[in-house]
This record gives structure tokens, C-alpha cells and sequence, in this order.
């Protein structure tokens, strides 16, 4: 088989999948070359994530790579998944053979994404963290 | 434990039982090089030649018309190739849904200075004759349309473009790699010149087919080296593979028409229990001019190679309809040619039935699909 055991168990069984009810945060990438399709929302409380959930259309690897990557983020300030990097999700899914290494690419781009949209949505609101004091 | 299911036929089959039992001797025993003149050479020659009257009986034409290859790519490249070397410059017809090994050796024609017209298809993957008759022309070479095919199955008209090229003697080319030894073949009524033809899609092993050119024809040989097959192809024969091809083919004869018709059944039964239980799918290819055991399917919203790996795991081998390699997507070029629209063709998945195939096995695939496509498209952000 050529994908891992790791990402065998997310695409059989996805974490946190589905929308999310009034996110705090939501962003999406297309992988224009591939049309893998990947959307994050978030629940952020005290600037950290506290739920993330996941919709993708996509091959295997990038489902499974979306599922992994909600639940690496558990916990995470927001800014910090600013800068995600491509490498933190194929590790999390178990390693990706090179020619799928895209899934990675879309998954942190679009968890890239609702960041940037989570620490703005938080500007707006005054700088207050959401749900915060 | 999973039931282990193959729906791949049209990738590939397992060597039928009587045609492993008949290629066993010439691997060890029987072994010589049919060039050699001793005995061991002479006893190696006279299987293939067995073999080779076996072919050329099952297609009605004559023994010293059947040239063997390694392969059906090998057979249209010869074909294609051979016809544009002896001519040295002209004009080739083909349609935009042959084989990539059709495809890839007109456009490497055209790239030494040939030209070439790739017809259209309708929605349902048919080429229209008149299409092929417009596109003639008094430079034109070669005619190469595929007999049915591969990936959505529809069967093309060849006995009304073989009476286009009959009339204007221009020689026609037919891909049967995915018909030859499914439909019946008259090849003198079809006016066919050039048939390509292969034994892995027909229980037979890989790495041997067949290229029939009529007595006539002109072309050159596109693999020089010694005097193999009449100096129309160089190369030791492989031997143990050609009987195995004349066994499968002989087996062929003798099970072909009961066995599609079987085929057939159980391939509409598997596309009625895609329609009733799983939303938003289309079938790709003809709904009755199409081969007796493909069913090529689109599923809106999903992507194909999602639900092939989801079928997968549960033992259940498909194809997929389009190719994501290197990440970059190609959607498969016969649906495109279709007019299939992309977000439909992305969610392509080809099922080809065989010969082992059984009501249980298309019933377990369906429970398969129907919980598999639900799953994959709750995921989805683009569902309605």
C-alpha cells in the first residue's frame, strides 16, 4: 500500500468533519492544477483553537490530510497557524508519496487561511480574543 | 474478512487456467528459439505457428496476415507508424478518444511532418461516419478508429467508416484490443485492413497481442533486426505467450457468446443499483452500443480517485476515470472529448466486469458504493 497506515485510519475514518455552526475563523484553497478543493473552520477561544472542522473534495490523501490536520491544530494559537507549514500536515497524516504531496500544499493553505481570517474577524471585534474576557 | 472483487477487466485479466497449462511446456520443455533449425528450434516453431493458425482462424483471414507483437500498444504503433514509413508523408484521420498509443504516435507524426484530423465525438463518445468522411482527403494515408472504447466502452461505427476508406482505398486501422474476443469480428465485412488485438484483456498473459494487416497492404517495419514474422517485426518469438494467446483464443471461441451475455446482465444490474441507490450519477458512453461488461461512471461532487481508494479498502478494485499524478489533475481525455463537464468527469470511476464476475459481487459492491459515495460527498464542500 502506498500510503501510510496513519492516513489509511483518516480517510477511513475522518476526524471532525463537516461545517461549522458560526466559525470563528474559515478559509479555503484550491489546488488549482488538481481542482482538490479544501475548507477549514475554526472555533478560537483566548486566541487559541479550541474546534476545528473540515469540508474537502479531493483525492484520498487530501481527505485524509484535512482530517489530520484538525486535529494538529487542537490547541494552537492563531497566529502561530499563520506560518503552518506543508511539512507539519504530511507529517501528520503519516508521510505522502510525491506525487500526492499536494494534498499537504492545499490542507495548510487553507488552515493558512482561516488564521488570517480568525486574527482579523478578532481585530475587528477590538482586539478582544473571541470568547475571551 | 472483505470479499475480494475485480472490476478491472478492461485494465487487465487472469490467465485463464487452460491457456497457463498450455503455455507451461514451452517454458521449460518445449523451449527452443522457433528460428533455431534443430529440434528444439522445430518444436517451438510448430507451436507458434498453431498458435498462429488458431488466431487467424477465430478472425477468418489468413495465417500469414497475423503478425505478433508485445503488446497492443506495440501493434498500433507498428500499425500507424508502419503505413506513415512506407508512405513517407500524407495525411492521417483519427478520432480525439483513440488509445494514447494511437494518440501519442499520430502526434509523433505530426511532429516528422504528417498531418493529421482527430474527429470529434458525440455526448456518447461515438464518432459520426460523416465526420470521418469530411475529413478525407486525397493525401490521406491511414484511418485509425478504435473498435470500442476502453474506458467508457461505446462501440464505433467501423463497418460504416470501413466502407468510406474501402471506397477510396485508404487503408483502415481498427484498435480492437478491448473487442477482440468480446464481439464477433468480420473483419472482410467491416472492411478492416489493420487490427490490432490483444491477450491480457482476454484471459490471456500480458506482454503478447497481435497486429492483423491484410494481404497487400503496404507498410514497413518499424523494428529492424532479423527475419522474424516475415520481416514485418524483429524479435525472438515470445514463445510461451503466443500459445498461451492461441489457447485463450481458442477458449474465447468457445465461451465468448454465452459469457457476455452473462457479463451483460450483471453489468446493467450493477448501473440499475447505482441509479437507484446513489444520487447524482451519470453513465459515461453509449447507453446500448457499448461493450457487454463496462460501466463508466461519474459521481457529481466526488472525486475519483476517493472513491477508488474507498473501494479499495474494502477489496473492491475499480479504476478511476482520470489521472492525478505529480499533482496536476488529467481529466480523462475521452470525457472531456464527450463534453462531460468537468466537475462531473473529476468524479469518473470505470467498473469492467469478466469473466469471474457474480451476482454477489456486484450486490456486495453496490453496499459498498452506496455507503462509500454518501460518506464522501457529507465531506464535501460542494454539495448542494
Amino acid at each position: 500500500m502506498r500510503y501510510s497506515p496513519t492516513l489509511i485510519e483518516h480517510f477511513r475514518n475522518p476526524r471532525n468533519a463537516g461545517m461549522m455552526r458560526d466559525p470563528d475563523g474559515v478559509g479555503e484553497s484550491e489546488y488549482p492544477e488538481c481542482m482538490d478543493l479544501a475548507r477549514v473552520y475554526l472555533r478560537v477561544r483566548d486566541g487559541r483553537v479550541t474546534e476545528a472542522r473540515f469540508q474537502t473534495y479531493g483525492c484520498g490523501p487530501t481527505i485524509a490530510a484535512s482530517s489530520a490536520a484538525t486535529e494538529l491544530i487542537q490547541g494552537v494559537a492563531v497566529e502561530d497557524l499563520l506560518e503552518l507549514a506543508d511539512a507539519r500536515v504530511e507529517s501528520a497524516v503519516g508521510g505522502l508519496p510525491a506525487d500526492r504531496a499536494h494534498a499537504a500544499h492545499v490542507v495548510s493553505a487553507a488552515v493558512r487561511a482561516a488564521a488570517r481570517d480568525a486574527m482579523a474577524r478578532m481585530r475587528e471585534a477590538g482586539g478582544k480574543p473571541a470568547g475571551g474576557a | 474478512m472483505n470479499r475480494r472483487v475485480y472490476l478491472d477487466h478492461n485494465a487487465s485479466t487472469a490467465v485463464h487456467p487452460e491457456v497457463l497449462e498450455a503455455m507451461l511446456p514451452y517454458f521449460s520443455d518445449q523451449f527452443g528459439n522457433p528460428s533455431s533449425i534443430h529440434g528444439f528450434g522445430r518444436e517451438a516453431r510448430d507451436g507458434v505457428e498453431a498458435a498462429r493458425e488458431r488466431v487467424a482462424h477465430f478472425l477468418r483471414v489468413g495465417k500469414d496476415e497475423i503478425v505478433f507483437t508485445s503488446g497492443g500498444t506495440e501493434s498500433d504503433n507498428a500499425a500507424v507508424k508502419g503505413i506513415a514509413a512506407a508512405r513517407g508523408r500524407g495525411h492521417i484521420v483519427t478520432s480525439a478518444v483513440e488509445h494514447h498509443a494511437v494518440l501519442r504516435s499520430v502526434q509523433a507524426l505530426e511532429k516528422g511532418g504528417f498531418e493529421a484530423t482527430y474527429v470529434p465525438v458525440d455526448g456518447h463518445g461515438m464518432v459520426d461516419p460523416d465526420d470521418v468522411r469530411r475529413a478525407l482527403r486525397p493525401d490521406t494515408i491511414v484511418v485509425s478508429i478504435m473498435h470500442a472504447n476502453s474506458e467508457v466502452g461505446t462501440i464505433q461505427p467501423v463497418g460504416a467508416i470501413g466502407r468510406l476508406t474501402r471506397e477510396r482505398e485508404i487503408p483502415f486501422h481498427v484498435d480492437a484490443v478491448q473487442t477482440f474476443g468480446k464481439l464477433p469480428l468480420d473483419l472482410d465485412a467491416l472492411g478492416i485492413d489493420l487490427l490490432s488485438f490483444s491477450s491480457h484483456k482476454i484471459y490471456g498473459p500480458k506482454g503478447i497481442a497481435g497486429l492483423y494487416i491484410r494481404k497487400g497492404t503496404k507498410m514497413a517495419s518499424v523494428q529492424h533486426g532479423g527475419e522474424h514474422e516475415r520481416r514485418r517485426r524483429a524479435g525472438t518469438e515470445n514463445v510461451p505467450g503466443i500459445i498461451g494467446l492461441g489457447k485463450a483464443v481458442e477458449v474465447r471461441a468457445r465461451d465468448m457468446a454465452a459469457e457476455e451475455t452473462r457479463v451483460r446482465a450483471l453489468r446493467d444490474r450493477l448501473w440499475a443499483g447505482l441509479e437507484r441507490r446513489v444520487p447524482e450519477i451519470r453513465l459515461n458512453g453509449h447507453p446500448t452500443e457499448r461493450l457487454p461488461g463496462t460501466c463508466n461512471v461519474c459521481f457529481r461532487h466526488i472525486e475519483s480517485e476517493s472513491i477508488v481508494l474507498g473501494l479499495d479498502l474494502k477489496d473492491v478494485a475499480v479504476s478511476a476515470g482520470s489521472a492525478c499524478t505529480s499533482g496536476s489533475i488529467e481529466p480523462s481525455h475521452v470525457l472531456v472529448a464527450m463534453g462531460v463537464p468537468l466537475d462531473w468527469a473529476m468524479g469518473a470511476v470505470r467498473c469492467s466486469l469478466g469473466r469471474t464476475t457474480t451476482v454477489e459481487d456486484i450486490d456486495y459492491v453496490l453496499d459498498c458504493v452506496e455507503p462509500l459515495a454518501g460518506k464522501l460527498r457529507e465531506l464535501s464542500p460542494l454539495k448542494a
